[in-house]
């Protein structure tokens, strides 16, 4: 069986559309590729410290 | 953490003919979405799977998620009897794609991918569109709202 055609716009992806950050985006775009990549980076590496942080925090809690 | 820089330089070093898709193209692009491992579409010649085996051999490659210790020659032969592969390295991780869903091969997808400048080096990266489609074929409730933000870089000209 051929699947149906999408809605086009398609309204599940309008609804989160709705809750994107185009500030980010915006911010994103004046970036250079690199600096895309280098900041995606440096936030993966904030992302990991704070996890963690948190397993330490978890631990010493008990 | 996965180093995009370490990894992109080591293929291009190497003359790996691929294309950057997935989360990292998606930054690319602009998006403000984490992702955790780098993904690309590579050419299955036999000469661009000694080129991949070489590359990344010397980073220690090995089966993400699979107990440690299983038997795993990393080389050409293994890249020649699979299609997808997804890796830790010492560099981070890596899902190596025969092909996608939406796109299809190396070969049929780098005539409308986008030559990135990136790192000292270029790599060819999956255009706009291109991502877009292919996040629509894939048609995973995980990556809904991956394509909205992406169809929302697309309307701020991104």
């Amino acid at each position: 069986m051929r699947d149906l055609p999408r809605p086009d716009p398609d309204p599940v992806i309008q609804a989160y559309k709705k809750d994107i950050d185009r500030t980010l985006i915006r911010e994103n775009l004046k970036l250079t590729v690199e600096e895309r990549f280098r900041k995606a980076m440096a936030l993966a590496q904030f992302a990991d410290e704070l996890r963690r942080a948190g397993k330490e925090a978890r631990r010493h809690r008990g | 953490m996965t180093d995009f820089d370490a990894l992109l330089t080591t293929l291009w070093r190497h003359e790996v003919a691929f294309i950057v898709v997935g989360g990292a193209a998606a930054i690319a692009h602009g998006s403000a979405r984490l992702t955790q491992d780098l993904d690309i579409v590579y050419l299955r010649t036999a000469a661009n799977l000694d080129r991949l085996a070489a590359a990344l051999a010397d980073h220690k490659p090995y089966l993400r998620g699979v107990p440690p210790g299983l038997p795993f020659v990393w080389d050409a032969a293994t890249l020649a009897r699979g299609l997808n592969f997804t890796l830790v390295t010492s560099l981070g991780d890596i899902d190596l794609l025969g092909e996608i869903p939406g796109g299809g091969t190396y070969e049929e997808l780098s005539a409308g991918a986008v030559e990135l400048q990136v790192f000292r080096m270029r790599c060819l990266c999956l255009s706009l569109p291109q991502l877009i489609r292919a996040k629509r074929a894939a048609g995973r409730p995980r990556d809904l709202e991956a394509l909205a933000e992406l169809e929302a870089i697309e309307e701020e000209g991104g």
